[in-house]
């Protein structure tokens, strides 16, 4: 199946301009309870070794084609 | 199969409406020990940052804030139902106390811009800048009006943050302010109000924005929980092993 | 408008300010807060442990500043004295930008998140 780290990825195209959703934004992504992830060893917020985020930042389209490339691989 | 958690919340038994959550999946309720967790089903390995999926959580928590205070999760909370169920039970006093800490309460934002154009104005210049100095002797002296100005900053962020929390004192259960010295958004406060006070919040915010024209105010809510969800579980995390 | 437990909530939560583009501006870089693309491969965690440690010496290094800056004023530093630490301090900021281009580092990016106390630098 997948490998047993996720991955984070941020695309350089990310723009959005819609004030309520970068507020929005900013209380689902920065805020809010945290289950550690299944591998964590971290110091402060480096990620060493680990990645326990499930979050990908791209365009949909960019994300879509991420995943299913991922998919064949 | 994955779980895509969304909020923790007691006191819910079912869901009354049908609420669809991220990629459309439908939400249920899973219950464990006496709490309720709302999740759907998910099965990629990362969940994309868009504008369905945000206001999919977003509107996925909320709807449950009519009936009772909600702890989020962060957006991208993927756990299988056994990690889950084992995350809870080892955290229960602590979620115990933090749901009773929100109960009947909203979350509330306040964020201040502040002009920075007038940072660009120096210090004085002073006896540490001549032109006989050395190049070294220089570098000294620019420190030293940059730490002057940080300083002078720190302090303006500093009194701001006092001036809105005591303004607003009595009107709020908690808060939790971050200050930014050298930024343009220099403040981000977030604000747990009782839903009973909410009306007198927003008038007194109204009056303190008026007070202050030199700054540029964004006011949001209400909002569940978001802030005051995470905190000390979160800070351990940050620094242990896990 | 009222909110006690009992009233219904809206839908969205309202948003209200006169200044939309300033507050995107500075919201846009919510989600620079992520990590950006972290593998699991040697040059990863190499430059994560660069990361560290360059966080730790920029620390120091401003401490050294501060410090530098306080003897100065004190008054008991002669005139050579203040230029050869300035220049030795001018030395150790160009050498850490050195690094940070060498491990591709910008100066946003060192820098720790210690939660509930803020950020070190």
């Amino acid at each position: 199946m997948g490998t047993p780290f996720e991955q984070v990825m941020v695309s350089e195209e990310w723009e959005e301009t819609d004030l309520s959703l970068l507020e929005t934004l900013d209380h689902v992504l920065n805020r809010g309870l945290v289950i550690a992830g299944e591998i964590t060893i971290s110091v402060a917020d480096i990620d060493l070794i680990f990645l326990g985020l499930n979050v990908m930042v791209s365009s949909v389209e960019t994300a879509r084609e991420v995943l299913s490339k991922r998919e064949t691989e | 199969m994955k779980l895509y958690a969304y909020c923790l919340a007691s006191g819910i038994d079912t869901l009354y409406e049908p609420v669809q959550g991220i990629s459309a999946a439908r939400v249920r309720l899973l219950k464990t020990e006496d709490l309720g967790v709302l999740v759907s089903d998910f099965d990629a390995d990362t969940v994309p940052v868009t504008r369905e999926n945000a206001l999919a959580h977003a509107a996925v928590v909320r709807s449950v804030l009519d009936k009772t205070t909600p702890l989020p999760f962060r957006f991208g909370t993927l756990v299988n139902e056994l990690q889950l169920r084992n995350y809870i039970s080892t955290h229960k006093d602590a979620i115990d106390t933090k749901l009773k800490h929100v109960s009947e309460c909203v979350e509330m934002s306040v964020k201040i811009i502040r002009d920075v154009s007038a940072d660009s104005q120096r210090e004085p210049l002073e006896k540490y800048q001549d032109n006989e100095q050395g190049i070294g002797a220089m570098f000294l002296a620019e420190k030293r009006r940059e730490i002057i100005g940080d300083e002078r900053r720190a302090a303006q962020a500093a009194e701001l943050s006092a001036w809105l929390r005591e303004s607003l004192h009595g009107l709020i259960r908690d808060e939790q302010v971050t200050v930014r010295p050298g930024e343009k958004l220099v403040l981000s406060a977030a604000f747990l109000v009782e839903m009973v006070k909410f009306g007198p919040y927003r008038e007194k915010v109204a009056q303190i924005c008026a007070e202050r024209p030199d700054l540029h105010f964004l006011l949001s809510g209400p909002w569940p929980p978001y802030s005051f969800a995470g905190l000390e579980l979160e800070f351990k995390s940050q620094f242990g092993v896990s | 408008m009222e909110l006690s437990p009992k009233t219904p909530l809206p839908a969205e939560p309202a948003i209200e300010t006169s200044h939309v583009e300033e507050f995107v501006e500075q919201l846009r870089c919510v989600t620079d807060t992520l990590p950006s693309r972290i593998n699991i491969d040697a040059q990863s965690v190499e430059q994560g442990l660069a990361k560290l440690v360059l966080t730790l010496i920029e620390f120091i290094r401003r401490l050294l500043e501060k410090q530098a800056v306080r003897r100065m004023e004190g008054g008991d530093l002669s005139p050579e004295q203040i230029e050869e630490l300035g220049l030795a301090l001018m030395r150790l900021e160009a050498k850490l930008q050195e690094l940070k281009t060498q491990f591709r580092l910008a100066d946003e990016e060192l820098n720790l998140d210690l939660g509930p106390i803020g950020r070190l630098i």
